[in-house]
């Protein structure tokens, strides 16, 4: 691939690097990031804020990525993950303003964007939201040079809370910023202000 | 099904066998490569789009379908649940029992291949997942007029497209209403399919014929030209509406939200529901038929 060069950011991201970006920029990650695509996992993270436990890997003032893996137990004690992949994020819009706020994240992210009340959390503690390829595997999975941590192994393999280290895993693109920029909420309501005019232009062209 | 004569017992039949070897390795392909017209689409795409950010997504996304091929990785971690479309040639002969032959290869397969699948199947009454499941793999089946071979298409079908399929009965719809509405099965899924996607529309039938021919209609390669010409100009104007939308790659802005719109219909009833389907941007698609000799033919 013939790509420009991005910037690269130390994670966990510190909340000034965090409050540097801005909506639409290409970064590739360095250090470390905890993952996890469960949604049971997110409702135990909740139940630990809620009863003031720390989760089995600590993510205060660090990330928590909708990405899912495959993680297994090697033959010398260890672990490794085989492969990992963003998950839809949206489907964790109700829970993520509480996780955001109660452990002051830094990043989050996945694919396909957080809604309004996720995007007034992030503004509030200085966190953005990271966009990674769907179907991206080959390239993520290649990034990651260890894994430091599985927890909540009882779940299947993707619900797992992970902790990776990376090198330059990425491009990914800032889907929202601190600032309460939001690419997801911009574009669509630009396509809800395109809409009548793309149907005209369908009944036009469907005249023609 | 055609019972053998003692004359035509000399003839090698398609086996149980075949089906089963076929079906799995149809399914472990998908997982690796991303279809040639899905690729030459993406490329086309990168040519045309305006927007910087768009371009450089689309780049990532051929990189990572070249990875995926060059490593014999899987290009997403969601390999899916097993989805099969399987035609029947009406003068197709067979022995043994091919429905099971299907179920048997995907179990033997997720015992053995590299790397090893997540739990994707779904018990959609406790939410549990796991390998195997009630109707899994999810198989439809057709029978073709004139044909003696028996084709297997895999299309593995993850959450991050299979999300935001949807359908919607209307009673004597005009093609605007019927426009309309996939505009807003469009906007429904936003940035969240991992675009630009291949959408599939389904038009009249019933309920269940209309989401079978929106799904079947993504099976239908890039670039190809709809032979009903109301359908091919259906397509043609419903594809720049979805990327006058502005999504873009990944939803996260640009001229490409979807490769390809393929429209098909049944005659119906004055009810007409239309469904619409997407396929993600990696579009895993696969397809072999076996013969009457029992060669075996792999279309892509």
């Amino acid at each position: 691939m013939n790509l420009p060069e991005y910037r690269r950011i130390r994670m966990p991201m510190t909340r000034e690097d965090a409050r540097s970006l801005r909506a639409g920029d290409m970064i590739l990650l360095d250090g470390e990031i905890t993952i996890t695509a469960g949604l049971p996992t997110h409702h135990r993270i909740l139940a630990c804020a809620d009863e003031g436990r720390d989760p089995p890997i600590d993510i205060r003032k660090g990330s928590l990525l909708h990405l899912g893996s495959y993680s297994q137990d090697t033959a010398d004690g260890g672990l490794e993950v085989l492969y990992m992949n963003p998950t839809t994020s949206t489907r964790f819009n109700p829970i993520m303003p509480r996780l955001i706020r109660h452990f002051g994240l830094t990043a989050v992210g996945g694919k396909g964007g957080l809604d309004a009340a996720c995007r007034e959390a992030m503004q509030e503690v200085g966190c953005v939201y990271l966009s990674f390829l769907g179907g991206g595997a080959p390239l993520h999975s290649g990034a990651i040079t260890g894994v430091k941590a599985v927890a909540w192994n009882d779940l299947v393999a993707h619900y797992r809370l992970v902790r990776l280290s990376v090198n330059g895993l990425g491009p990914v693109t800032v889907g929202i910023d601190a600032h309460g920029n939001s690419l997801f909420e911009t574009l669509s309501a630009q396509a809800q202000d395109r809409m009548p005019e793309i149907l005209a232009q369908l009944d036009r062209d469907r005249a023609s | 099904m055609t019972f053998l004569g003692k004359e035509s017992l000399s003839a090698m039949p398609i086996t149980q066998d075949a089906v089963k070897t076929l079906s799995a390795q149809l399914y472990d392909w998908s997982l690796r490569r991303v279809p040639d017209d899905t690729k030459d689409a993406l490329r086309r795409a990168r040519a045309t789009e305006t927007h910087e950010g768009a371009q450089r997504v689309l780049e990532i996304m051929l990189g990572s379908a070249l990875r995926a091929e060059q490593t014999d990785r899987f290009v997403c971690s969601d390999a899916g649940v097993p989805v099969f479309r399987v035609t029947i040639g009406a003068q197709a002969r067979w022995e043994g029992d091919i429905k099971a032959a299907i179920t048997e290869g995907f179990s033997e397969l997720v015992g053995r291949i590299q790397p090893p699948l997540l739990k994707h199947v779904t018990n959609p009454l406790t939410n549990e997942r796991g390998y195997q499941g009630k109707d899994m793999p999810l198989v439809t089946w057709e029978v073709e007029s004139g044909a003696d071979w028996i084709e297997i298409a895999c299309q593995p079908k993850a959450l991050g497209s299979g999300r935001w399929a949807q359908a919607e009965t209307f009673s004597f719809p005009s093609l605007a209403d019927i426009e309309a509405y996939v505009m807003r099965a469009v906007m429904t899924a936003g940035s969240q399919h991992c675009p630009p996607v291949i959408i599939g529309v389904g038009i009249g039938g019933s309920f269940d014929v209309a989401a079978k021919i929106a799904s079947k209609a993504t099976y239908r390669a890039i670039g190809s030209t709809n032979p009903e010409p109301v359908l091919a100009a259906m397509e043609e104007r419903l594809l720049r509406a979805v990327n006058a939308t502005g999504f873009g790659p990944m939803g996260t802005g640009g001229d490409t939200t979807a490769l390809a719109v393929h429209v098909d219909y049944s005659a119906g009833h004055g009810y007409t529901p239309v469904a619409v389907c997407f396929n993600c941007w990696i579009n895993r698609r696969t397809r072999a038929r076996i013969h009457a000799d029992g060669s075996v033919e792999r279309m892509e």
